[in-house]
Parts: structure tokens; sequence; C-alpha cells
């Protein structure tokens, strides 16, 4: 759940292409307040509706070994009472006046994401604000929520085997990098982590210089930069993290994860190790991936499920991370299907590619592809500030949102076949799959 | 992430007919423009010029899941997704190349009282995309080989939806609070219905039931009102209805569990139970439907719901814990879920039928009301913010004959819901002594902790169908 909702988010804003008239940006106002908080206003009435998200420069990768997943229990932790609000006050609030909210960690972030009506807007920067340095970790609460991200992880993971798979192959294909981890954590850190721990942590990462606030629609600009300055001026900076300085070691050698467990369908996936989002060669990537993988016309669709169906779906590409992460393909094999047969098929098809590249017609596809997932990225509220805070979090920069279609437009074609040659090889390369054992034939 | 998204469609349903505006000022859904094209066919348009998008979505009454002969079941959804795997002379790949192209969807696929088809592109492609629509719409090949793999990829996708214990316990309640009755049929179909079934049952269900006098349709984006309705007389505007009337469809009476019937489904490697609980709610456009959301939004339909609130922020049981309810036009259901690890769901259920005797017995508070009335107001301007959410709305409100108007009266019928009436559709609708509960998990350690609960069919996931 949380891992698809951060792909989704990826890929959107990786594919960005072209601008809309009515959204550029001389519509986002900037500030930047003495403590370092950096805020984003961007004044849209279509709706009655207000969305504030506040962007943390943490995630997964800012973790340790025994500390795993302790981003995304923050995360839980942040809606569990302050001194002065108690556990559960933030929601019953909001909830009252009409707002709902949610969040999610990833990897390299951590977002706060609510949603209300106008009249609620400083009641929310009120306990957003006081929720960015004011957590209480109640002791019985905080045992209360391990209970509840253990069973988020059972669902997610525990019970899910294609979650396995990918748990088990990133832990494979990154050996050094925190991105070894999934942002879930594993099971025994979820149990284990220490409240003296999570508290030093909050206190390291949760200061307004490490902090995005974006506030977007039915909002008069000037009156509601104040209401943050009323409430947010308080709050001290802290000292800047440390930085991040593992780096993943080149792998040396094509790697295998073999699982065997009660299932009626096999999984199957292969990565590669991709660039950074702020690499030349990333976008190359994004658009490699559209021919190969999306959509039921794209190279390997046709391949395994329409013309040897050994599979049910293909799906994948990269995501946009801060440090290098994975390319990937990821197949639902049918019950039954040879999976190295699998892998023979895509091995064929990248060879291809790198001697060959992609057609005109599949670039130009790759494009329009591109346009409609941007366009539809816009299309609410919600989805321009989730945009905003992406770009200004991975890229350092939100105006990049603005500027991305040049990027795009200004690949050439024969970069697309050199880039695959380049990440898409045997030694870059991790295989995973689970073989069914027991259950239904 | 904190919560799980609004998993099913029933959540959105219950979203967009339980909730209002929060302005009066205006009406909640603009008033579209009505075009009827010469074959009878209504189509609603709205002009949106803010993005270069445009959505089209229409409804196929009676030709939904439930809408099958009993020895068809699955072959809705199967006709629609064969609907662009050749038509008008177009190959499969031909189809998926041209709309990919574009980055536009089209898509075919059946809900349990209609067809629902749903395309999305930019606006320079749209005709484009309205031409392969009728195309696939009015001539479709059903070929030998497409059905044949379509129904391959269907029954290996229900072998495979077993190995998620949560996408399975809807699946297995869905068989078993409806048994026979035809909202028991599974979109998909079933491992046994898709071996029998053969290309000609597909052909006579679309043949019959696929027809433009029994659809709704509606245009919402970046679109011209003359040059719209052009193009739509020459796409939509070509298709035929066949030569006899509208079959008879109505649904009959949903039925009425008796008693408590229990179902165990064993999953010896789930690490966690999952519930569905269920029994009867109330049909589309009750009357009952503002105090029912009120009261469901207090129960189980938000956060801070009594539910979620007991289960997962109190005891840390689970990460989610939700209700809902879904209703059609023979009538609803209300449904209660969530999971937690194997030796703690015999406390969740008996925390789950305390929560519901007590909004029985002792109704809701004047400030939680107050707290629900405002929480599905303030919820309600996002549900219609894009095309295509607005292009949905027109078309169900038009297959529910409830108006263009039904949003801006519901607004009213919420703001007066009282805590006696929230405490009256408590007591209609909360599952009483009827109900069907079913769950899916590790039977050798749960199988004690649900035996006070009564007598429990068993079933294993690998045996075959649900």
């Amino acid at each position: 759940m949380r891992k698809r909702a951060v792909l989704l988010v990826a890929a959107l804003t990786a594919l960005s292409l072209s601008l809309p008239a009515a959204f550029t940006k001389a519509d986002v106002k900037v500030a930047t307040l003495a403590n370092g908080l950096k805020v984003l206003l961007v004044e849209d009435h279509n709706i009655p509706t207000v969305a504030l998200y506040t962007f943390f420069r943490v995630g997964s990768r800012n973790e340790r070994t025994g500390l795993t997943g302790v981003s995304h229990f923050i995360e839980h932790m942040m809606f569990n009472g302050t001194a002065a609000f108690g556990p559960g006050e933030f929601d019953r609030r909001m909830e009252f006046q009409g707002g709902s909210n949610n969040a999610y960690t990833a990897d390299d972030m951590t977002a706060y994401t609510d949603w209300f009506p106008p009249a609620a807007l400083e009641a929310m920067i009120t306990m957003e604000a006081d929720r960015m340095q004011g957590l209480a970790f109640v002791p019985d609460v905080l045992e209360s929520e391990r209970g509840v991200i253990a069973s988020e992880r059972r669902m997610g993971v525990d019970n899910d085997n294609d979650a396995i798979l990918n748990e088990n192959v990133r832990a494979t294909a990154i050996m050094a990098h925190p991105y070894h981890w999934d942002v879930i954590g594993w099971m025994s850190d979820i149990l284990s982590w220490r409240r003296d721990e999570v508290m030093a942590y909050y206190r390291t990462y949760y200061a307004p210089n490490n902090a995005v606030l974006i506030v977007a629609g039915d909002i008069d600009p000037a009156k509601t930069l104040d209401l943050i300055k009323k409430y947010y001026e308080p709050i001290k900076a802290s000292p800047p993290p440390p930085p991040i300085t593992t780096a993943e070691p080149p792998q040396l050698g094509p790697k295998n994860v073999l699982i065997r467990k009660e299932a009626q369908a096999p999984s199957f996936q292969v990565v590669w190790h991709a660039p950074k989002a702020n690499d030349p060669d990333f976008i190359p990537l994004s658009i490699l991936a559209k021919p190969l993988l999306d959509g039921e016309s794209s190279r390997l669709y046709r391949r395994l499920v329409r013309e040897e169906q050994l599979a049910l779906q293909v799906g994948g590409g990269v995501q946009e991370t801060i440090d290098p992460f994975l390319f990937t393909i990821e197949v639902k094999p049918r019950p039954g299907a040879d999976l190295d047969k699998i892998d023979r098929v895509i091995e064929e098809e990248l060879a291809k590619i790198k001697e060959q590249g992609i057609t005109a017609q599949e670039f130009e596809k790759a494009m329009n592809g591109v346009r409609n997932d941007f366009y539809r990225g816009l299309q609410t509220v919600a989805g321009k500030v989730n945009q905003l805070g992406t770009y200004e979090l991975l890229y350092g920069d939100f105006g990049k949102l603005f500027t991305v279609m040049d990027d795009y437009a200004a690949v050439k074609i024969d970069r697309i076949r050199d880039v695959a040659a380049k990440y898409l090889t045997e030694t870059n390369k991790t295989i995973g799959k689970l073989i069914p054992e027991g259950g239904a034939k | 992430m904190k919560k799980l998204a609004p998993i099913s469609l029933a959540c959105i349903l219950a979203l967009i007919l339980g909730a209002l505006p929060a302005r009066a000022a205006g009406p909640a859904l603009p008033a579209p423009q009505k075009i009827s094209l010469s074959n009878g066919l209504v189509v609603y348009v709205l002009k949106n010029p803010e993005l270069p998008l445009v959505s089209f979505r229409m409804f196929v009454g009676g030709a939904g899941s439930a809408c099958e002969p009993a020895e068809a079941e699955g072959a809705a959804n199967l006709a629609a997704a064969l609907l662009t795997k050749g038509a008008s002379g177009m190959d499969a790949d031909a189809i998926a190349e041209a709309l990919d192209f574009m980055g536009a969807n089209l898509s075919f696929s059946a809900a349990d009282e209609y067809i629902q088809v749903s395309g999305d592109s930019l606006a320079e492609h749209f005709p484009r995309l309205m031409e392969i629509a009728a195309g696939c719409l009015t001539a479709p090949a059903f070929k030998d080989d497409e059905f044949a793999k379509e129904r391959a990829r269907r029954i290996d996708g229900l072998k495979a939806a077993k190995d998620n214990p949560g996408a399975a316990v809807r699946y297995y309640f869905q068989k078993a609070y409806f048994g026979g009755h035809p909202m028991g049929h599974l979109a998909s179909g079933t491992e046994a219905s898709l071996a029998k079934m053969t290309v000609q049952t597909v052909k006579d269900f679309y043949a019959k039931r696929f027809r433009p006098d029994r659809a709704i349709a509606a245009v919402v984006g970046d679109v011209d009102g003359a040059a719209v309705k052009a193009l739509l007389e020459k796409t939509l505007g070509r298709w035929r209805n066949p030569a006899g009337p509208a079959p008879a469809d109505a649904i009959p009476p949903l039925p009425v569990p008796q008693g408590h019937k229990l179902l165990l489904v064993d999953k010896p490697d789930a690490t966690q139970a999952y519930f569905v609980l269920g029994a009867p709610g109330y049909a589309m456009g009750d009357k009952i439907t503002p105090p029912a959301a009120v009261m469901n939004t207090l129960w189980g339909g938000r956060f801070t719901s009594w539910l979620n609130t007991e289960l997962r922020i109190k005891r840390g049981l689970t990460y989610g814990a939700s209700s809902s309810f879904r209703s059609w036009i023979p009538g609803g259901i209300f449904q209660a879920s969530s999971y937690t690890k194997n030796d703690k769901i015999g406390e969740m259920l008996d925390i789950t039928m305390e929560l519901l005797g007590k909004a029985v017995r002792d109704g809701f508070s004047a400030e939680e009301v107050e707290s629900a009335r405002n929480y599905v107001q303030g919820q309600f301007p996002q549900q219609l913010e894009t095309n295509s959410s607005k292009a949905s709305a027109y078309v169900r409100l038009a297959f529910y004959k409830m108006g263009f108007d039904y949003y801006d009266k519901y607004m009213a019928a919420i703001r007066k819901v009282t805590p006696a009436e929230a405490k009256a559709a408590a007591a209609a609708l909360l599952p009483r002594k009827g109900y069907v509960l079913v769950v899916v998990g590790k039977a050798s350690e749960i199988k004690p902790l649900l035996a006070k609960f009564g007598t429990w069919q068993e079933k294993k996931i690998t045996d075959p169908g649900f």
C-alpha cells in the first residue's frame, strides 16, 4: 500500500513533460522564515478546499540497522499527541471541522497531507506547527502504535508474496546503502525500537530547517503567510542532520534470490542498479520504461502476456530517488509458468533495444504518455501540491517542475539505446523468483 | 502510510452519494448540456478548459454481472474485456497500440447492475479515442483465440487472488452472503463457470444486452459543444439497438441472512486473520441514506470512528478497521472488516460485536453527530474535483434516476440529521440477529478462538472456487 503509493508519485513526477498555461511558476508564492522553514503558497479557488502538505527531509534513507522503519513509525506517532493536544486530538479536531488527512513515508521523505474546508485553516496551522517539535511519545500509546505498524507489515509484506520477493530482491541488490531495507523496516526492529532512540531521531529530523510547508487551494496567500509566521516563527531551527555518505559499491556479478513458500502463483522480479533522479541518464531510462513495460502494446506485455502467455501482468520502471536506486521489471507469472523462460524473453527484448534502440513511433508514444501522466497529476489541488513538494525535496527546487518538460524534449532517441546498454547489464542484475510449494498445483 | 486508502468502489459510492458541498452558493454539480443522439442515446456534456484533458464515462444498464444467466457467471465482464481485443477491422494489438500511442485509457468492465465504459485522453486525441470506443462497442470480433486467452488469464488470476487473504476474504464473503442470488456473481466468474463458458455465451450476452437504449453517457473536459455533438453522433450515434425489446432485467430482492452464517477459510501460511461481517443495508436512494451516512461515519466510516478507535487507536490490533454501506436498485448491504494477528481475532470480533450493540443501545452524542455532519460536508468538494469524477457523477445520478440536484438536496438533509435519527439508523441497519461472518486465516490457530461465535462452515483456501 505505502510502497505502491510512493511508486505512483515517482512515476508521475518522473514523467512530466509540458505545462498547462493555467499553472505556472508565477502562481507559486515563496517565502522562507528566519528559522529556515520554506513555504510555498498557491491560490486556487476551483473547489472550496485547502490542501496543506508538510514535507520533511527524512525517510528510510536516514535510518540505521536497529532503527529500520523508524521514519515511518514517527509518521504514525505524529497523530498520537503532544503536550498541547492529547493522543487522538489532531484527528478528532480536524474531522470535527470537516477535514481529513493522511501521510506517507518514502525512502527519501515523509509527507503529511491535510485536506479541509477554508474555515479550518488556522486550526490546522496551529496543530501542524505544534507537532513539528512537540510530540509527547506517551509510552503506552507508543506500544499500541507499535502493534499497528506490525499489523501493517503483516498486511503489506508478510502476507503478500510479491512484496516478500520485492523486499528480498531489494536487500540483495543493494548491500551497503540504506535503501537496502524497505520503508516499513524489519519486523525485529519494529518490535524493538526504544522510546529514547525514537525521540532522538525525531529531534534530529523534525525541525523547520528540514521541512517544506505547502498550502494550496481556497486561500488568501498573504493572510495564510501571516498565520504561518504567527505559529511557526517561534519554532527553533535545529543543527543540520548528518549527511548520508554511504555509497553503494559497484555490483561485480549477477545475483539470485530464490524463495520457496506456500503459494498458488509464483512471483518474479528482476532489477538493475539505476542512477539517482538528478542524473542525466535518469530521464532516458524513464522513457525506456514506457515502450518496454507500459500498457498492452509494450514489448514485454506483448511477449509475456499475449504471445507466450507466461504472465498475467507486467510492470516496473525507475523510481525518483536522491541516491541511486533500481530499474525494476516485475512480472506476475501464471501458475506453473517457466520462470527461466520469462527471464530469457526479457533478455531477448533488452538485447534488441541495446542493439537497435526503440523506434520513432515508440519514442513519440512515450512522450504522449509522459504528457498524459503529467496533466493528470495536476488535475487536483492535492496533485499540484504533491508535485511541488516532491520536486522541492528531490531536486532542491520546486521550479524544476516547470522546466522538466525541456529536459524531456531535449532527449535524443539514441540515448535510450545507450542507457539500456549501460545499465541493464548482466553484471548489474539481480533476479528474484518465488516458487510455490504445497497448495494447489 | 497512516491509513488505508479508500479500498472499494463501495466506499467511493458511499462518499459520493452520502456527501455534500460545503458551500451553499451554486449547485454541487454544474448543470451539463444534454445531447440526444439519433439512436436515442443521451450524453451529458460539460466544458472544462482548465487542462487539455477529456473524460468519457458510460453505463450500459441491464448488462452487469447480476444480469447474467446463472450458468453464465463472468460473461458480462468477459464480454466487456473482449471488446478491446478486436473490433471493426482492428485486432487486439492494433487497438492497444492506438490507445497507448495517445497515452489514453479505454476500459470496459462489469459492475453488478451495468457495464461501465471509461475513456480518458488528451483533448487533441479525443476524436480518435471515441472512434476506437465506438468501433469496439458496435462491432466486436469475439475471436476464439482472444476468448481463450482472456478466460485462461481469469482462471489464473482467481488462483493468484487466493495468495492475498485481504482480497480473497471479499470473494468468499460475496459468495457466502449472496449464495445463488445473482448479486453473488463474481465479475471475474469462477474457475468452474469459466471452464464451462464458450465464446457463444459471451456473444449472446453482448447481442442481447449491450444496447444504446439502456445506456447513459457523459463527456467532461476541454471540448467544444458543437464539435462534440458532431463527434458523438459520428461515433456512438452509429451504435444500433438490437431488434427485440430490452430484456427484463429486474434483479430479485436481496437475500436476508437468517441467524448467524459463519464461514472459516483455512490459509495455513497466514500470519493475520481477516474478517468481513455483513448484513442487510438499504436500496439506492432510500430515505434513510442521510442518517445512515452520518451513523456509519461515526461507527466505522472514518479514522476516528468507534471501530477504528477501539481496534487500532486504543489497542493497536490492526492497521485498519472500517465499515460501509453498499446500495443497489434491489437493496443494499452493510459491511464491516478488519484484520489482526492470528491470536487476537477472537478479541477483535468481541469488540466489534460490542460496538454494534452499543450503537443500537446508546446511540451517539450531539457533538459526535455534529462532527459527522461537518466531516461528510467538508470532504465532499474533492469528490467532484476532476473531469472524470464529474462525468461519473452525471452517469450514476442519471442511471439511478436521482436528478442532478441530488447532492444539493442531500446537503439539506445531512445538515438536519439529529442524534435520534442517527440512533434510529443504527437500530434499523446495524446487524444484531442475522448476519454473515467470514474469516480467512490459519485455522489451526484461530479455530479455538472462534468457537464461541457458533458453528463454522469450513473451507480450505486451496479448494476450487470460493
